[in-house]
């Protein structure tokens, strides 16, 4: 059985999502957010914010946008993770965030195996990157400006804009000499200007050799959001359905922004999978779906909470693969859980629906 | 239920059925007139009465499809709607193509590309559309697996049983090559490919490639042939790799995809840099010699497109004419995908040709099931563009005034002009109907005779074909209406068809082995498992043939 509550006090799943359907059948304007969840609960979360003119708000946005506003700009070049292992000569690790992923112990511990590169070395360089020298890398500093200027200045050299006996000039000589280069980067880390300066670059190395951008994902599923959002509104995450058509706007409908101004009456967090709970959920009627044994499942989280399923733990569920770069299905290890957020959510979506037939 | 469509035009080209008469329909299917009352009447009068419309190739699902709604996010305007479905307003969400094609009396459509590595992704993406019956073809010819496997020449057998491991994994309905070798060739610094040209690193050709892809399709018992995109898309001078492909099928069932855009002969012999100039005459020669082949057509429509295809190599090439300048490449675990926007300039030289290249080759077809309807959606334009095709291909004066309002161009360098012929009904029910279905080797559809599914259009007779096919006065998908006077009023759900293929054993055991070697994870991340789609009853099977 389930953990519910209402109102730090505990109950059962049903009587948890009646006092959700009744909370967002009389909202105004409710926010849905985290949205750090499996596949099956983000198509719920969307069917449930249509019906009730909610916006989203994914935990993951600013790694998300740091790409989505320059790939709608100006576009993207990249590769999958195992191309990258199995393809890369010269891998470029831009700033500090991925170090600390696994995929960098992945990549540094191979060499390539297929293509035009395969039985040659691997060189990892850095910039801007820790020198903890754990994986054999050529570090190259940042300049004072930060990442985004360097990785400009750094551009100016790879098309000839710059000369010079510098370290980016030499920097730029061995990218351009790579059979399949690879930059890695964490988005939300090199920031938007940093992401299509990078890109930028990729693009025109692309004038004299192979190279592509590898971004890496953000962890709270956001790459499984964008796949959800983009064919069930045709749109980027951050959308709104209070006029019944998905408007898409990452400004408007900052979860933390509507809150702070006012404009938001009731909100949805949905992090089955864990992610950071928003500071201001205490201060609107909110209901919390969280994961079952999580440190959120508990009754002071939000007015209403309810533990369910983890997916691809308790229960089966499908998510973004960072290792496979795509979305892929787990099955519940040993016994499903009783109750998955998507069935919540479901739920609630049904009896809005059956409260707003019976008005009629 | 016993329905009676009473009184249409029914048209069946399968049965030579052209007549004023009623259709009868039964628990989801057409059946035997009847003496019973019916319990539903349907009067069609005055009305055209067509077996739902098969979509052979659209790219409706699938990463690239969602690549392209982040680039281009106002491609497709989001408008209110009737109450009924949350989604179907937003433009170029899976509810609105599902609306859309339904609107147009289609109930049937296929995912062209589908790539494997993706593929529990492109299912979930097209299980969300509405209304319609799906599938998607999965995409081969690019992967190192095979592609070392030929290399180290293991043998027919090896090839056939990867290829029906892949169907199976992916649950497709077909496959597909698309200038097999040529994005492993673009990963290793190629820029060009032609048939015989050597595919680096392993010693192969696209020959080699879509040969074993072709006798393993065969071998398999696929219905649909291999659906094949060829080397050269869009240069002056693709009509040779059209020919050279046909001719390097030998027989086989071939079908090649978007022709339109290999019907491009050069217009001063031995010069690329003149341009081209239609070779429409040309593939319908070669057509007629080779009657193994069929090809959909990819006909362009005029304004704003995107284009989408794992052809990386071609995107590439393409990506300097992006319009807005704008474009993404990514190189994938075999293919990837490319995504370039493209402005078919509505009174532009280029553009123009195009446009009366693809009608030319419609018109001078003698098998319209054999030279079906697309625009390669969205590569050639939206398949919202369909009714306006049948239009200008129904009508020759129609035709000659958008000529008229067009480049002078298609007098110099097409035939289009000069053509005479107006398809008939029945002939515009071959290239919508009975031709994708055939092609597609689903016998249950794209006719009326007994035992058809009960997936019906029935359109008011108009002599504006135009507005007759945007808006069908009532389609049945399964003996149930989903639109009425070209408004979605039942929002069901379709089944995905997929092959039902055995995998060989000893072959999964040596896959889960190469794939857990170099993506650090086996064959189970590669499936697509009913779990997946919570709960409901997604699949439907289609038999291998005998
Ligand atoms: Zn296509």
């Amino acid at each position: 059985m389930m953990a519910a509550w209402v109102k730090g006090g505990a109950t059962d799943a049903d009587a948890a999502i009646e006092a959700a359907a009744h909370l967002f059948a009389s909202a105004k304007v409710p926010v849905v957010t985290g949205l750090c969840a499996d596949v099956g609960a983000l198509r719920a979360a969307y069917g449930l914010a249509g019906v009730i003119g909610a916006s989203l708000d994914p935990v993951a946005a600013p790694s998300l946008y740091a790409e989505l506003g320059v790939l709608s700009r100006t576009g993207a070049m990249g590769t999958t993770p195992a191309e990258a292992v199995g393809r890369a000569d010269l891998v470029v690790v831009v700033g500090n965030a991925p170090w600390d992923r696994p995929f960098l112990q992945d990549i540094a511990a191979a060499k390539p195996r297929r293509g035009r590169a395969a039985g040659s070395e691997r060189t990892i360089l850095s910039l801007g990157g820790p020198s903890n020298g754990q994986i054999r890398h050529v570090a190259y500093p940042v300049e004072p400006g930060g990442l985004a200027v360097s990785i400009a200045q750094l551009r100016a050299f790879a098309k000839g804009h710059l000369a010079g006996e510098t370290a980016y000039a030499d920097l730029a000589r061995r990218l351009v000499a790579a059979h399949y280069g690879v930059v890695v980067y964490e988005p939300g880390e090199v920031g938007e200007l940093g992401v299509e300066m990078l890109q930028g670059l990729v693009k025109d190395l692309n004038d004299v050799t192979r190279f592509f951008a590898l971004p890496l994902a953000d962890p709270f599923q956001g790459r499984a959001l964008i796949q959800v959002a983009a064919w069930t509104t045709g749109q980027a995450p951050s959308t709104g359905f209070g006029r019944h058509v998905p408007e898409h706007d990452p400004w408007r409908f900052d979860g933390a922004r509507q809150v702070r101004e006012g404009e938001a009456d009731a909100a949805l967090w949905l992090s089955s999978l864990p992610s950071p709970r928003p500071d201001w959920l205490a201060s609107l009627p909110s209901v919390a779906i969280v994961g079952e044994g999580s440190a959120n499942a508990t009754g002071d989280t939000a007015e209403i909470v309810i533990a369910v399923g983890v997916p691809g733990e308790s229960t089966g569920g499908t998510l973004w693969n960072e290792r496979r770069g795509t979305l892929t299905h787990s099955s519940a290890a040993g016994q499903p859980a009783a109750l998955t957020a998507g069935a919540v959510l479901d739920a609630i979506r049904a009896r809005i629906t059956a409260k707003d037939s019976a008005a009629c | 239920m016993l329905t009676l469509i009473k009184g249409g035009r029914v048209i069946d080209p399968t049965a030579s059925r052209d007549a004023v008469g009623d259709v009868w329909i039964e628990d989801g299917r057409v059946v035997a007139p009847s003496d019973r009352t019916p319990d539903n009447t349907i009067d069609a009068a005055g009305c055209v009465v067509m077996a739902g419309g098969v979509e052979v190739h659209s790219h409706i699902a699938g990463g690239n499809v969602v690549l392209s709604r982040l680039l281009l996010p106002d491609l497709y305007a989001s408008e209110s709607a009737p109450e009924g479905h949350p989604f179907a307003h937003a433009g170029g969400s899976a509810a609105w193509i599902g609306a859309n094609y339904a609107r147009m009396g289609y109930t049937t459509a296929v995912e062209p590309a589908m790539p494997p590595s993706n593929a529990l992704a492109t299912q979930l993406e097209l299980a969300d559309i509405p209304l319609l019956d799906r599938g998607a073809l999965a995409v081969m010819g690019n992967d190192d697996q095979l592609l070392e496997l030929l290399r180290q020449r293991e043998g027919a057998n090896a090839v056939r049983d990867l290829v029906a491991l892949t169907v199976a994994t992916s649950r497709g309905l077909g496959v597909k090559c698309i200038n097999a070798g040529g994005a492993s060739a673009f990963k290793d610094g190629a820029l060009k490919l032609s048939l015989d040209d050597e595919i680096p690193v392993y010693g192969l050709s696209t020959r080699k490639i879509m040969g074993a892809l072709l006798d393993a399709v065969e071998e398999i018992g696929v219905p649909h042939p291999l659906h094949v995109h060829c080397n050269n898309l869009g240069i002056p001078g693709a009509d040779d790799s059209f020919v050279a492909t046909l001719e390097a099928a030998e027989g086989r069932r071939i079908h090649f995809a978007h022709a339109q855009f290999y019907a491009y002969g050069l217009s001063e012999p031995g010069n690329p840099a003149g341009g081209f100039r239609s070779a429409a005459e040309r593939i319908a020669q070669a057509m007629e010699k080779h009657p193994n082949a069929t090809y959909d057509v990819g006909q362009v429509a005029f304004g704003q497109t995107v284009t989408i295809s794992l052809d990386i190599l071609r995107q590439f090439g393409g990506r300097k004419g992006a319009n807005p300048k704008k474009w993404i490449l990514n190189a994938g675990d075999a293919e990837g995908g490319g995504v370039v926007p493209f402005l078919y300039k509505p009174r532009g030289p280029v553009s123009s040709l195009q446009w009366a290249i693809g009608l030319e080759m419609m018109l001078l077809s003698n098998d319209p099931e054999r030279t079906i309807l697309t625009t390669d959606h969205p590569n050639g334009g939206p398949f919202t563009e369909y009714p306006r095709i049948i239009h200008w291909l129904m009508d020759k004066e129609a035709r000659d005034r958008e000529i008229a309002s067009l480049h002078k161009v298609i007098g110099e360098r097409s035939g289009l002009g000069s053509i005479e012929r107006e398809y008939t009904l029945s002939e515009i029910a071959q290239l919508t109907r009975s031709g994708p279905a055939k092609l597609l080797g689903l016998t249950d559809r794209g006719h009326l005779r007994e035992g058809a599914r009960a997936d019906v259009a029935v359109y008011r007779d108009d002599r504006d074909r135009t507005a007759m096919f945007a808006r069908a006065k009532l389609v049945l998908k399964d003996g149930e209406a989903i639109v009425e006077d070209g408004e979605v009023v039942n929002w069901r759900s379709g089944r995905t068809l997929e092959l039902s293929v055995e995998s060989d054993k000893a072959m999964e055991k040596r896959t889960d082995a190469y794939l857990e070697d170099r993506f650090g994870t086996g064959l189970d991340s590669f499936a697509v498992p009913d779990e997946a789609f919570a709960g409901h009853d997604v699949f439907e099977d289609v038999a291998c043939r005998a």
